[in-house]
């Protein structure tokens, strides 16, 4: 039956040929799983592109419906809790205290955009709570060190509570984990659609964050960030931290771990810096830009347990 | 979706082969001459017609050469999907020459298939029950946006823009073109084909700085929209996360557009500095509060048909299968 046949089963060969010429990179690079390879030695395209265009998050044992949501409060509280610290709005007088000093250099037309994302994060902890999520480990405003140091309040962030540069890195991060934890965990919610459409829903609003974050840093100087807000090339281009100076090796690896990946140009198998028709003079970052990429929940907890006292999973 | 009532001469690039960027190639546009010898004009066949339906070839695979080579008889319209017609065809187009096509090629076939439809004018029925119909959707909509911000970059009215707008104008272009042929490569021979434009409408949208801001930010909020609203209907969570690879995307260039005309004093129903995500498209009240838009395919098209940038618009052969919700569309753009 034509519906159940890939969209990758038919393929034109001059397509092909110009956008998998990479196939022999792939094969000797084993950065992909035996289907792929095994659809690939067989010189069969549709199954190594169906399998490849799986890849991207097919690792481990898919969460449950439960388990995503849990997982998704857990990253909203932590997010809500950091914006509140930083607003100076906090339960708990020590994380607002941390923040004093750089909530005062934060610029004036920045502070409604900061009011309206910290907003969003407690509508979404709310929102995950009336679906039925559980905050398992019962976190509240102590339950996190955003110096990343896991309660020794000297982690590798610790800048970001005086060099206001570093604090919106800081929340450019946080959002792009966000918007890239969601991604990861969209096919888990498939069973159950109206969880879903939900969880695509607060997705996109963290996305639209992330493209805000990025617009600030880029007119406060940070020279590598696009005002489209979209997410060029991986690690320090990702970063884009040309306004941040002598960050701590300790945050250079774990923002590099955030963006890790998000230089991939193959989308569905396909090498997306060589369609067609695409506009003469293109960069190949735009390849990168155009789409995001999604990480593991495995990846996201690596990324965000130093920010969280309690042990995470 | 904002229509501005003011019309201007079209723009430089768009409706003339001679601009830098144009929805029509360039070099097609000033080459090549389309002729329809009999027939219908309007696009109803497609390559998957029964075999009784089409008319007979002359005889030659994937077309017939003249002997000057620079007229081209397509006689079928599965002609056009094999490989040697579409090289003879691109190379015609390097030449110069007049592309016939031969009586009926264009009759309407008994049994329509919707999600093969290859398309001569943009008439395309999605059948929105399986995986490749929601793509297709995608496509449609990417077709539309590729073509607003390269008639965009590509119009007289783009100097206007400041640096920072240019910028961003020019990586939208490049972004939704990369949706846009990702999408059809990906769909091959089952893509939909390409949408009809009215270029005196396309046109109208290019008017002025504040005109071209002002339909960016209703093409990206009605993306993110759409995106939002098809997600729960495809059945392969590979396309899904593709699709959710895009939608993020889509959502960073809505924030972006919307900053951009925050800062310009146009926003709607929310605060200064907050329209990136404004009270006026992520839900601030009621039970969905901090949920951003979300818009059935029917929405959608219906939308993009009320604009009338397009000649044939794109229709819901087949629903999706599945239960909708409720749409949250997009406010009226201010």
């Amino acid at each position: 039956m034509e519906h159940t046949e890939t969209i990758f089963g038919q393929i034109e060969p001059d397509i092909m040929k110009r956008l998998v010429t990479r196939r022999e990179a792939i094969m000797k690079g084993a950065a992909v799983g035996s289907s792929v390879a095994a659809g690939l030695a067989m010189m069969s395209a549709p199954i190594a592109l169906a399998a490849l265009s799986r890849e991207a998050f097919g690792q481990g044992t898919p969460l449950t419906v439960q388990q995503v949501i849990d997982f998704a409060l857990k990253l909203e509280i932590f997010e809500n809790e950091f914006y509140k610290a930083v607003l100076g709005i906090s339960a708990v007088a020590a994380q607002n205290a941390a923040f004093a000093a750089v909530r005062a250099m934060v610029p004036a037309t920045a502070i409604p955009a900061i009011q309206q994302i910290q907003k969003h994060e407690t509508e979404h902890v709310a929102f995950l709570l009336a679906a039925g999520a559980k905050n398992t480990l019962n976190l509240d405003g102590t339950s996190f060190d955003f110096t990343g140091g896991r309660g020794s309040g000297t982690g590798p962030f610790l800048q970001a509570t005086t060099d206001v540069h570093f604090l919106l890195l800081v929340a450019q991060g946080a959002e792009d984990t966000g918007v890239r934890a969601y991604k990861g965990q969209a096919p888990a919610l498939q069973v159950n659609p109206p969880v879903l459409e939900a969880a695509l829903r607060i997705h996109s609003v963290e996305a639209r964050h992330a493209s805000k974050i990025r617009r600030l840093r880029r007119m406060a100087g940070a020279t590598g960030v696009k005002y489209s807000g979209t997410i060029t090339g991986a690690g320090a281009t990702a970063i884009a931290a040309s306004d941040v100076s002598n960050p701590a090796p300790g945050a250079v690896t774990a923002l590099t771990a955030i963006y890790a990946g998000e230089d991939n140009v193959m989308q569905g198998g396909l090498d997306v810096t060589a369609l067609p028709n695409l506009p003469s003079g293109i960069n190949p970052n735009a390849a990168t830009e155009a789409f995001d990429e999604p990480l593991t929940a495995t990846a996201v907890v690596a990324i965000v347990q130093p920010f969280f006292i309690p042990a995470l999973s | 979706m904002y229509l501005p009532v003011d019309v201007v001469e079209p723009p430089r690039g768009w409706a003339t082969p001679t601009g830098s960027s144009s929805l029509v190639p360039p070099q097609r546009a000033r080459r090549v001459r389309m002729l329809v010898s009999g027939g219908k004009s309007g696009y109803h066949g497609h390559a998957f017609c029964p075999a009784g339906t089409r008319v007979a070839t002359a005889g030659v695979e994937g077309g017939f050469m003249s002997d000057s080579g620079k007229t081209f008889v397509v006689t079928s319209t599965e002609q056009l999907w094999k490989g040697s017609t579409r090289r003879s065809f691109l190379k015609l187009l390097g030449v110069g020459g007049t592309i016939v096509l031969a009586p009926g090629l264009f009759e309407a076939c008994d049994s329509y298939n919707p999600v093969t439809a290859p398309g001569g004018g943009g008439s395309a029925s999605l059948d929105l029950s399986n995986d490749i119909g929601i793509l297709n959707y995608a496509y449609a909509l990417e077709q539309l946006e590729a073509a607003f911000y390269t008639a965009v970059v590509g119009s007289s009215t783009f100097s206007q823009l400041n640096a920072e707008q240019q910028e961003v104008m020019t990586d939208l272009r490049n972004h939704e073109v990369i949706h846009r042929e990702f999408l059809k490569a990906a769909l091959g021979s089952k893509a939909i084909g390409s949408l009809s434009f009215n270029s005196t409408t396309v046109a109208s949208t290019l008017t002025s700085a504040a005109v071209i801001l002002k339909n960016a930010q209703a093409f990206e909020d009605l993306g993110v929209s759409a995106y939002n609203g098809a997600g729960k209907y495809l059945k392969d969570s590979g396309y899904l996360t593709l699709a959710g690879k895009i939608v993020s995307v889509e959502a960073r260039h809505a924030a972006a557009i919307r900053d951009i005309r925050d800062i310009l004093g146009i926003r709607g129903a929310t605060a200064v500095g907050t329209s990136f995500a404004g009270d006026d498209v992520v839900a601030a009240t009621g039970a969905n509060a901090g949920l951003d838009v979300k818009n059935e395919p029917s929405t959608v098209l219906a939308t993009v048909g009320s604009t009338g940038l397009l000649t044939v618009n794109p229709t819901i052969g087949t629903p999706p299968s599945g239960t909708a919700t409720p749409d949250a569309p997009p406010p009226p753009t201010p």
